[in-house]
């Protein structure tokens, strides 16, 4: 069966799983004893969660990156994957730790929160590993799932469930499409794994297109539609703002943060081993500047606290397309994955910060008002993130938007170059829009400082570190991403050839 | 030829639930249905491929999609179950509460 090596390429899986189950049966023995308050109960949940979360991090850390197929060439282990499990990891480490402190006080009352984010975090890390349609579709709907009960988590808010109803029907509307999709591309090719689909695309690029050539154009275009969906690029995105609207925060929080890392990186390894004769690059041309454009004109009407998050998030799923604009390259994925993880490191930092004010009313943006006199810290540090989302220079968001329009122009794909610069121009307008709600404007009825409570200051102090001193010394972060691009090339060894073209 | 018919077949039941998904304004009931007929189209696809390419690897797929579908059919029902209940209809125009 296995051997040792898959065995060991397998074990932040297992350790997930089996973590998983261990908390359910802890969970569900407690809840059945009466007597015993359920909050304090879901901290605890949360306070194993994340420790279980910390140990994959160092089972992935310490293991070696080697390239692996287990399981009959289902899941590939290389250093593109082993990274990409660590950023993720990271991900959920930290929303987690923003629940452990808000568990207690907020309206989570279900430890099962907890188990749903354990399990679709191990469904996520499958799925960056996938290499094969068939788990990559098992490990997407694991994952999916889980989100759909997250999203309807508060049975009796009417938000709330209606998040989950919208999340839940164009979830598998696009999980349909998507297999729609696969469905064509093995019907007119006989296999399903990545490797074998890259070697055909190959060599069907480089003969003579015969009539049937039609047939994985559309599985292509489904399987990409199907993408962007998860994505939430533009012409597909209309579910987005309601679901994490209507969410919980702290679900909103792991949505926005963690399928996006899992879904580029599969995203990624798809568009990079099946299909590199580029049928799909103009349909991802078309959605990152759908998305530019739709997040800053959307993201500047809003006036409550999520949707503008959610219409910046597209805005930023737009700028992190413009990866994809020549086609796979290696300085593209370089930049994708440059501006997937500080892309992380602001988004954790923006919901630490709206945790912080939750028990107020974080509904309006209105309601940010003089925290800049009642609560300077949590002002500065909002100031920083929101200067580090429009690309201000020392800070890191715009390293990684610097890189993405720059590795654009090397690819000759100069409108995408250009639309970034814009939009991001467009967009200092709305975040400075905040700082200066946060400083100068006079305030309203809800003016209880926010609590900042130590967990979640950790979380904050890392994040805003990140952010703020990345500028210093950026080589680490370069190495890690070019040896991520690097493990992702030497697989197929056609990226190189694309990048001529 | 037969291979073609079974494939227009599926497709247009695919076309069908997808112009279910998008047409319906009525109950959110047929939404769900639409997407269990988009699920079955795509299943019978992959077992016509399966049988035509002379390949397990689709009737694996097909299994899988089959579980799957059932799983999604259930979580849809408990949705549409706690949204009734706290909303008190089935059409799909008043479920806009979050507007703006």
């Amino acid at each position: 069966m296995l051997d040792r090596a898959e065995l060991l390429g397998l074990f932040p899986e297992i350790l997930l799983w089996d973590t998983t189950l261990i908390l359910l049966v802890l969970g569900m023995m407690v809840a059945r004893t009466p007597a015993r308050p359920a909050a304090p109960f879901v901290r605890t949940v949360a306070w194993l969660g994340l420790h279980c979360v910390l140990l994959a991090i160092v089972l992935v850390g310490v293991g070696i990156p080697i390239t692996i197929n287990s399981i009959h060439d289902i899941l590939l282990t290389d250093s593109f994957t082993h990274c990409c499990d660590i950023f993720l990891l990271v991900g959920t480490a930290g929303t987690i730790m923003l629940i452990v402190d808000h568990g207690g006080r907020d309206t989570l009352r279900a430890f099962e929160t907890i188990v749903l984010i354990l399990l679709s975090t191990s469904g996520m890390l499958v799925l960056i590993s996938a290499s094969d349609l068939l788990i990559m579709f098992i490990a997407m709907e694991l994952q999916t799932l889980c989100f759909y009960v997250l999203a309807a988590s508060k049975r009796d808010s009417e938000c709330s469930t209606e998040a989950g109803l919208k999340y839940f029907l164009l979830g598998a509307f696009s999980s349909g499409l998507f297999l729609f999709g696969c469905s064509m591309v093995y019907g007119s090719t006989g296999v399903t794994n990545f490797e074998e689909l890259g070697i055909l695309a190959l060599t069907r690029s480089w003969g003579v297109p015969d009539p049937s050539t039609g047939i994985p154009i559309i599985g292509i275009l489904c399987i990409v539609v199907g993408f962007l969906f998860k994505i939430t690029a533009v012409p597909f995105h209309m579910w987005a703002p309601d679901v994490y609207e209507g969410s919980l925060t702290l679900v909103t929080a792991f949505f926005s943060i963690a399928p996006k890392i899992a879904i580029f990186a599969n995203m990624v390894r798809v568009l990079n081993h099946c299909f590199h004769d580029h049928d799909w690059q103009s349909l991802l041309f078309f959605a990152s500047i759908g998305s530019m454009i739709l997040g800053t004109v959307a993201a500047m009407a809003q006036q409550k606290v999520k949707r503008f998050v959610v219409y910046s998030s597209i805005g930023h799923v737009g700028y992190l397309c413009i990866g994809f604009a020549g086609g796979t390259t290696m300085e593209g994925i370089q930049s994708l994955l440059i501006g997937l993880l500080i892309y992380l490191f602001m988004t954790v930092n923006v919901f630490g910060l709206f945790c912080a004010v939750r028990p107020v009313r974080s509904q309006y943006l209105g309601d940010l008002g003089v925290f800049g006199k009642l609560h300077p810290l949590f002002a500065i540090t909002f100031s920083l993130t929101m200067f580090s989302y429009a690309g201000i220079p020392p800070l890191a968001g715009f390293c990684s938007k610097f890189y993405l329009f720059f590795g654009a122009i090397r690819c000759g794909a100069d409108v995408l170059a250009g639309l970034g610069v814009v939009t991001s121009v467009i967009s200092c307008f709305y975040y400075l829009r905040l700082v200066k709600l946060m400083y100068f404007d006079l305030p309203g009825e809800y003016m209880i400082p926010p609590r900042l409570d130590r967990d979640n200051s950790i979380v904050l102090a890392i994040t805003v570190a990140c952010i703020t001193l990345m500028f210093l010394y950026t080589s680490p972060l370069f190495l890690v991403t070019h040896y991520m691009a690097m493990g992702l090339f030497a697989e197929s060894g056609v990226g190189f050839s694309g990048s001529v073209a | 030829m037969t291979a073609v018919n079974y494939l227009t077949f599926s497709t247009i039941l695919f076309l069908l639930a997808i112009g279910g998904v998008l047409l319906n304004s009525q109950n959110l009931f047929i939404l769900l249905m639409s997407i269990e007929l988009m699920l079955l189209a795509v299943n019978m696809n992959f077992l016509v491929f399966s049988v035509l390419l002379d390949d397990m690897m689709g009737q694996l797929l097909a299994l899988f999609i089959l579980a799957v579908a059932a799983a999604d059919s259930a979580m849809g029902l408990a949705i549409l179950v706690t949204t009734y209940r706290t909303r008190g209809t089935m059409a799909v125009e008043y479920a806009t509460g979050m507007k703006g």
